[in-house]
């Protein structure tokens, strides 16, 4: 095939470059303004990219544990509730991550309409990391719900039918027949989801705060780092250190998560 | 073995109420599109539950409305192949067809057998994607028959592949019903198909079998003008019936014997239609009238001829076949004799 040599062709290159040119500028910028090297010796830099490792992490697993069923759930089913379901399943996508951190504060909040009930079973979620994973899970499950439904509701039922008449229980099927077939689709939104744990920045400082070692996640640092005496140069040496994770991280789950040959 | 079910309900907006019997042979249920022929398949298969009715398969009873027996798919010993999603695309041939059956002898020792029945040697390591259509049908076979299975239920296997491939299958699948001594239930909506394959035909439409029997009396003796319809008759008339001759536009035709008396569907078949050469001088003889020629139609082997009464007579198609069409000199006259030989009328109740 004849490769396209037409004019527009520089429209995709610059589309690339005002996504290349800035990160290229914030690299710059840390290298020659910043002290990436101190921040690398910082624990606190350390502390923090522990932490949004982990909290993106367990999002991620609880996404999957129990996004997979519902999205199972709502491709087999021609409900309307189901519809529904899918409908507002793009709501936490649609609203600003600050206005998810009041949602959750309202509900789970110290004086939020579940505040007392929790606080007397002895479980104050407010500032704390188990609220920076109910902050993330609550942005981010919905990219793995919405891809692992799509990936459902692709799939020919048909197959399922004919290997329940294999004898295959419910179960059997799901794992040997469904889940392979559905794959790709569960890995694209299981990179989704987890790369959007590790961003989340909003709904965490409104639910979660920013506490060094407990809530501070890796954006929260920078954002400190900025409205500290450490200023641009401070926020920008952290970033290229979370950039720079994030790349390696994203490449080797993007070779983890494509499948080889025509299936796996 | 045998296959008795008869059961109702809904699919949808879609009713649905059928009957069907089937001993050790190949029953084509035959029927157009949305004529509810896999939903009989995904009931029989337990994939679709009725609301009421009884399947009972070599001797089981799987499903019983009334005492609320209803096997799950997996225990209904079925083999369901469907043509669009026949194999697992991500396993090879041999986790295809053993899936089901792991780590038992008995199957192994009945895949090594099919596997030489339907020609499958050396493809045990290739994937769905590496088979041609002919080859992943048989495999879907061989699947559906490595487990101990009471009755194959076939969804239109055969659809997508070319028509020597599929001639060939079915000699193949007339082989196995022989070989397994089970029912298969062919799901088809072409008619050519139906008539090489059938033992028995059930004609399908709108939810209903409307006449199961023997191949050759469902296609001869059709029970009522639709099966009529769809099983390709395509001469289809209002007549009046009265002891042994019929009424048809003013025209009377003798029937072979005695039947209904009063308003009938008359039919006959294109091609049970003779031409005679028409002569001024001689008055038509029994069964015969004059038509005129408008309409010629050439499919290569065969001529579709359509006729309008000169006189007393229905309007009336007729198919000859290439040969006598050129010694009888069709496209030279326009004015022939058509004959409707008493034993090749339908004479058919008023539905």
């Amino acid at each position: 095939m004849r490769a396209p040599r037409n004019w527009w062709v520089a429209l995709p290159v610059l589309f690339g470059l005002f996504f290349v040119v800035p990160l290229l500028g914030l690299v710059w910028f840390a290298l020659t303004e910043g002290d990436v090297a101190s921040e690398l010796r910082s624990s606190a830099t350390w502390e923090a990219l522990r932490l949004s490792v982990l909290t993106a992490t367990l999002t991620l697993v609880l996404a999957v544990l129990l996004g997979t069923p519902l999205a199972y759930l709502l491709a087999a089913s021609e409900a309307g509730w189901a519809r529904l379901t899918a409908t507002l399943l793009d709501l936490p996508l649609v609203l600003p991550p600050v206005v998810s951190g009041i949602a959750l504060l309202t509900v789970f909040g110290r004086r939020g309409y579940l505040g007392d009930p929790l606080s007397e079973a002895g479980l104050t979620l407010s500032f704390t990391t188990a609220a920076v994973v109910l902050a993330q899970l609550f942005v981010a499950a919905p990219y793995y719900v919405r891809a692992a439904y799509a990936g459902f509701a692709a799939m020919d039922p048909r197959f399922e039918g004919v290997a329940y008449t294999l004898g295959l229980s419910r179960w059997r099927t799901f794992r040997s027949v469904t889940l392979p077939l559905v794959w790709p689709a569960l890995a694209g939104g299981a990179v989704l989801c987890w790369a959007r744990a590790l961003g989340e920045l909003g709904a965490t400082l409104l639910f979660a705060g920013s506490l060094p070692g407990r809530t501070q996640t890796m954006p929260l640092a920078i954002l400190s780092a900025f409205e500290s005496n450490a200023g641009l140069a401070g926020a920008v040496s952290i970033a290229v250190i979370l950039v720079a994770f994030a790349l390696v991280l994203m490449v080797l789950l993007h070779r983890a998560s494509t499948p080889s040959g025509a299936y796996r | 073995m045998s296959l008795r079910a008869s059961f109702s309900g809904h699919a949808g907006d879609f009713a649905y109420d059928v009957s069907l019997d089937a001993d050790a042979e190949l029953l084509v249920l035959y029927g157009h599109s949305g004529a509810g022929k896999t939903i009989t398949l995904r009931t029989i298969a337990g994939l679709a539950r009725p609301e009421a009715g009884t399947i009972e398969i070599g001797g089981r009873v799987v499903f019983d409305g009334a005492s609320r027996v209803d096997e799950p798919p997996q225990a209904r010993r079925t083999g369901y192949v469907v043509q669009e999603v026949a194999l697992f695309p991500h396993l090879d041939v041999e986790r295809n067809v053993l899936i089901g059956v792991e780590g038992s002898g008995d199957a192994k020792a009945r895949w090594s057998q099919l596997r030489g029945a339907l020609h499958l040697d050396g493809l045990d390591a290739r994937r769905p994607h590496e088979l041609s259509g002919g080859q992943q049908q048989r495999v879907a076979l061989a699947r559906a028959l490595v487990r101990p299975t009471d009755v194959l239920l076939l969804d239109e296997p055969f659809s997508a592949l070319d028509d020597v491939l599929r001639a060939e299958l079915r000699a193949e699948l007339k082989r196995l019903q022989r070989d397994f001594g089970i029912p298969i239930v062919f799901v088809t909506h072409d008619l050519r198909e139906a008539h090489l394959l059938a033992d028995s035909v059930a004609v399908i439409d709108a939810g209903r079998v409307l006449q199961l029997g023997p191949r050759d009396d469902v296609f001869t003796r059709p029970s009522a003008r639709r099966v009529a319809e769809l099983t390709g008759v395509r001469n289809l008339f209002t007549a009046t019936a009265s002891g042994d001759r019929v009424e048809v536009d003013g025209l009377e035709l003798q029937l072979p014997a005695n039947g209904t008396n009063g308003p009938v569907d008359l039919g006959i078949r294109s091609e049970r239609c003779n031409l005679r050469r028409f002569d001024p001088d001689e008055p038509p003889p029994t069964n015969c009238f004059v038509g005129r020629l408008v309409e010629d139609l050439a499919f290569g082997n065969t001529h579709t001829l359509r006729f309008e009464p000169d006189g007393p007579g229905p309007r009336i198609e007729v198919e000859v076949a290439a040969r006598p069409y050129e010694v009888l000199g069709v496209a030279e006259r326009d004015r022939w004799v058509i004959e409707l030989p008493a034993e090749d009328l339908l004479v058919m109740p008023r539905g």
